[in-house]
């Protein structure tokens, strides 16, 4: 009985005109849409691997340990095509030193893309998905029961011995396996579009990821087709149910997302910034007071930091502030002597003693200034986004973003996994330099007797995290759109059973 | 009966049905709840933004009347500082990506080559990335153009999709059109009705907001304002009308309703959320790309040369008159050669932009969100703007150091370097000032056309509503 209903409705369904109109309309904006997102794609990682390349060759010139300057660029996510997140917005290139622990807020952009650019909202899959699929789910939906109750067949289905529930699941069913097609139809043609441009490179994980993207848009699209149906289910009339369908589908999709974060105020209150930035400050000065009482007691009189050391290449120093991503050092130096004069000879042991203590010092500085500065970054970047993350999530959605973001991941977690990777990297560069004594080493600040060997330092190694802890991230949203799917779905029965036909 | 008693009554009739009906409640809470969170977040925010501008000003011209006191050579060096963008105060009708784009022009910075020896100002427009440490969702902000391009326009289709094809379902159309009442009456009766109901709602939304924004203390709207208001308030009902002709011409065209909403959601779907971004995207593709290691290049380049033609003077102490011009030169071009590249980069990007800008007007949505954007003062128009003011008063203000030279006579007047130039301090109050407002006048062409343009939308749908509607069979 059951399969013949679900072949009735299915039937019903696809020869209409709207199916038809949904499949074109659907696939054309995917298409369209996913040529532009590689072409972007495209541009984006040819800017990464010129800035590789770039990045390697500075590398190479520098002369000593010292004038280094370590940058790590972040390519691109290939299923940043499928749900853009943040990987377009953030930084992708940061530098490592041994004096600050990096982090996102110090994070750059490499590649000369016009960020002026940046007013036109971009679009990617989801995003269709987000808006086409739902507003196909209601369109489906709307006359499923009451239709049938205008038209009157409903009754005449119930003459037969038909169970209530076995109608509304066949209507279900059917009316999913139609919206299936256009689903599946646009992801084939997507990750056949991607697998046919050859600048993108999809892992056997990737699919696995898309998959979690295909489901999560099913799990999606049977909310709305259940609100759909509870709505149509609850009306008397088609039009009133048509009318109503489509403004809960622009408060859902169109109004709340954007009117939740207009009302609700998320900017940190209180004052964590200036109180952070002096506490930075004053690490830092402690620093400078214990830097000039080691000049002052050691061998060479006065307060003097370069040693008169002097020869073919340039010295430098200086300092730097940025308020917002509380970036404070007052001290830095470095050195890209090829060959030191012959006066400076005698000075070269003092100066390798003073480096010794110096380089020690800024390490124990900076990672003392990280254990202020990551909790306060937290408090005023993180915190009030997770907020506003959360309210988006009473939105379906914000529910579905939250899911496919965390299953491409281009949500903040993917994100800082890369920030973290490069974390994990300074402190070995950092390793690298004390246990090796490159501190002390000649080679610090002139490279007149030996040459450095780059490959030999640690390599940045960073790879995506695995499906696994994808889905684990993926999981608390997903869960809840399957919750409020089964609620929609009892309701949706127990309105349906205790009404009169 | 006459033809405008009949007019008056279906209109009457239409806006009856229309009143009592859900879509009309809903319609009303929807947008008085948008307009309400609109007003209260502007009455909340402008004041900060406000003070903070003037902040930001206060402290830019306190550093200037500093550099005036020491010395004109201090001026000359130095320049004018920060200079910033005037907030709007009609920022709630249109945000215009305000927030993606520099609210300044950095006009300073000298560069300095050694202790003794540091070049004069130029002008140095911001990196664009200003959204890097944003972790948060990205949103639109609900302001009028939001309010106005989406969910009216969306409003309007579900007050039109059924206007015709229902009463050709229920068979009252050709009861009506029995009565010998002529189909364009039938047609104007049913936008009229529908355009008054869109409007009733709408209308009392935007006053509330008004209402809000204009009692609050915080914000202080000119005559020049309300004028604008004006403006932009019959952009929003031409705009509604587009979207009622357009379902008009479906609802005439197609034979059951249901099939008409859906064609009409499609069409919006496409031109309202896809088209804007779709079109920009596609055609900031086809511009040519930037880079800025190019101009660095080019920047490293030209400092060579200078080098090469004036490094041997730089370095001197002598304070003879052709030491001291050598050095001048140097300094000027140095700091023109590079104000110039940044500002032909400037150019290049801004270009670009107003490339895919004017491709996206193939969207009625872009077009009427324009035209809000600059009766706002706001957007991109508007920063563009901001920028041709800066640059102008960048030329004002170095005018000015060489006329206040030219009045000492002790000076040798060469600009740029201390011991050429006046020595004598600067009344701060003399120093222009840098005053950042918005020309109407300008410019007016591009809004002329996209008023128009929009008007021929509204035009072109309705008439082919018309077409469709007296050659259909009813």
């Amino acid at each position: 009985m059951l399969t013949t209903l679900i072949r009735r409705e299915l039937l019903d369904n696809l020869m209409t005109f709207r199916f038809a109109a949904a499949v074109f309309i659907m696939l054309l904006l995917v298409v369209a849409n996913t040529a532009v997102l590689i072409k972007d794609y495209e541009r984006r990682l040819a800017s990464y691997n010129t800035a590789v390349k770039k990045n390697r060759k500075n590398l190479e010139e520098t002369k000593t340990y010292s004038a280094v300057s370590l940058s790590i660029d972040r390519p691109p996510n290939p299923l940043s095509i499928f749900n853009v997140g943040l990987d377009k917005r953030l930084g992708n290139s940061l530098g490592v030193y041994y004096f600050y622990v990096p982090s996102l807020w110090n994070a750059g952009k490499h590649g000369s893309n016009n960020p002026l650019l940046n007013i036109f909202s971009s679009i990617d899959i989801v995003f269709i998905f987000e808006v086409v699929l739902s507003l196909l789910a209601l369109v489906f939906a709307y006359d499923a029961v009451a239709g049938e109750r205008e038209r009157g067949t409903l009754r005449l289905v119930l003459t037969h011995p038909v169970r209530r529930g076995h109608i509304l699941i066949a209507k279900y069913m059917s009316a999913m396996i139609c919206l299936l097609i256009p689903l599946l139809m646009s992801f084939l043609l997507v990750l056949i579009l991607l697998t046919t441009s050859n600048s993108v490179s999809l892992s056997t994980n990737d699919f696995l990821r898309s998959g979690g993207v295909v489901f999560t848009s099913l799990v999606y699209l049977s909310l709305f087709y259940l609100i759909g149906m509870l709505i149509s289910t609850a009306t008397h009339r088609t039009s009133t149910a048509l009318i109503l369908s489509m403004f809960v589908w622009g408060f859902l999709v169109l109004v709340y997302p954007n009117m939740i974060l207009t009302a609700v105020e998320t900017a940190p209150q209180g004052d964590t910034e200036t109180s952070a930035y002096n506490q930075i400050k004053q690490i830092w000065e402690e620093f400078e007071r214990e830097r000039k009482q080691f000049l002052a007691n050691d061998s060479v009189p006065g307060e003097d930091w370069d040693f008169g050391l002097g020869g073919k290449g340039y010295s430098f120093w200086g300092d730097e502030d940025d308020a917002s991503s509380l970036h404070y050092f007052n001290y830095y130096t470095g050195f890209h002597y090829e060959t030191l004069s012959k006066e400076s000879e005698p000075q070269v042991p003092h100066a390798q003693d003073y480096h010794r203590f110096l380089g020690l010092q800024l390490v124990k500085t900076a990672d003392r200034v990280w254990r202020v500065r990551n909790p306060a970054l937290e408090t005023i970047y993180v915190r009030p986004a997770n907020m506003e993350w959360m309210l988006l999530k009473f939105s379906p959605v914000g529910l579905y973003d939250a899911a496919t973001e965390a299953w491409t991941g281009t949500d903040l977690n993917g994100l800082q996994d890369f920030f973290t990777a490069v974390q994990r990297y300074q402190q070995a560069v950092v390793g690298y330099f004390l246990d090796k004594k490159i501190f002390e080493s000649r080679l610090w600040f002139v490279a007149d007797k030996d040459t450095i060997d780059w490959d030999i330092l640690p390599q940045f190694y960073f790879q995506r995290s695995g499906i696994g802890i994808n889905a684990k991230r993926a999981l608390p949203a997903l869960f809840l759109l399957l919750t409020i799917n089964v609620v929609l779905f009892i309701g949706t029965f127990l309105i349906f059973v205790r009404r009169e036909v | 009966m006459s033809w405008h008693i009949t007019l008056f009554n279906i209109t009457w009739r239409e806006l009856y049905d229309n009143l009592n009906s859900l879509r009309f409640a809903l319609t009303t809470v929807l947008l008085l709840a948008l307009m309400v969170t609109n007003a209260v977040r502007h009455i909340r925010e402008h004041p900060q933004r406000i003070q903070k501008y003037h902040d930001a000003v206060t402290e830019s011209q306190g550093r200037l009347a500093s550099h005036a006191d020491d010395s004109l050579y201090m001026l000359a060096q130095r320049g004018p500082g920060y200079l910033y963008k005037k907030p709007s105060a009609l920022y709630f009708c249109a945000a215009g990506g305000e927030s993606l784009l520099p609210d300044r022009v950095e006009g300073g910075s000298p560069f300095g080559y050694a202790e003794d020896l540091t070049g004069v100002w130029k002008l140095k427009y911001p990196d664009a990335n200003i959204n890097l440490k944003r972790v948060g969702p990205d949103v639109t902000k609900v302001d009028w153009a939001f309010i106005l391009c989406y969910v009216l326009s969306l409003i309007a289709i579900l007050f039109t999709f059924d206007a015709l094809s229902s009463e050709r379902e229920s068979g009252t159309l050709r009861l009506m059109l029995a009565n010998a009442i002529p189909r364009h009456t039938v047609l104007i009766g049913k936008f009229l009705g529908a355009f008054i109901s869109v409007g009733i709602p709408f209308t009392l939304a935007a006053l509330v907001n008004l209402l809000i924004i204009s009692t609050s203390s915080a914000v202080h709207l000119t005559p020049e304002a309300w004028g604008r208001l004006g403006v932009i308030f019959l952009i929003a009902f031409l705009y509604t009308c587009l979207f009622l002709a357009l379902g008009l011409l479906v609802s005439a065209r197609v034979q059951r309703s249901a099939v008409s909403l859906v064609i009409l959601l499609l069409v919006w779907v496409t031109f309202v959320v896809f088209t804007p971004s779709t079109l920009a995207s596609i055609a900031s593709e086809f511009s040519p790309s930037l880079s800025s290691e190019a101009l660095w290049k080019r920047h490293s380049h030209i400092q060579d040369e200078l080098w090469n033609k004036y490094g041997r003077w730089l370095w001197s102490d002598e304070l003879d008159e052709k030491t001291l011009t050598a050095k001048r030169d140097f300094f000027t071009q140095d700091a023109e050669g590079e104000e110039r590249l940044r500002r032909e980069y400037l150019t290049q990007q801004i270009a670009q932009v107003q490339h895919a800008r004017a491709i996206t007007r193939a969207s009625p949505v872009t077009i009427a969100q324009h035209l809000l954007e600059s009766f706002a003062g706001t957007g991109f128009e508007r920063h563009v703007q901001f920028v041709e003011n800066v640059q102008r008063y960048a030329r004002q203000f170095r005018e000015f150091v060489v006329d206040t030279d030219r009045a000492d006579a002790q000076s040798l007047h060469i600009i740029g370097v201390r011991e050429g130039m006046s020595k004598k301090k600067v009344a701060p109050e003399a120093i222009p000032k840098f005053e950042d407002t918005l020309n109407f006048n300008k410019d007016f062409n591009t809004r002329a056309m996209e008023l128009l343009l929009l008007t021929l939308f509204v035009v072109v749908l309705l008439s082919g509503a018309y077409l469709a509607f007296v050659r259909v069979e009813v």
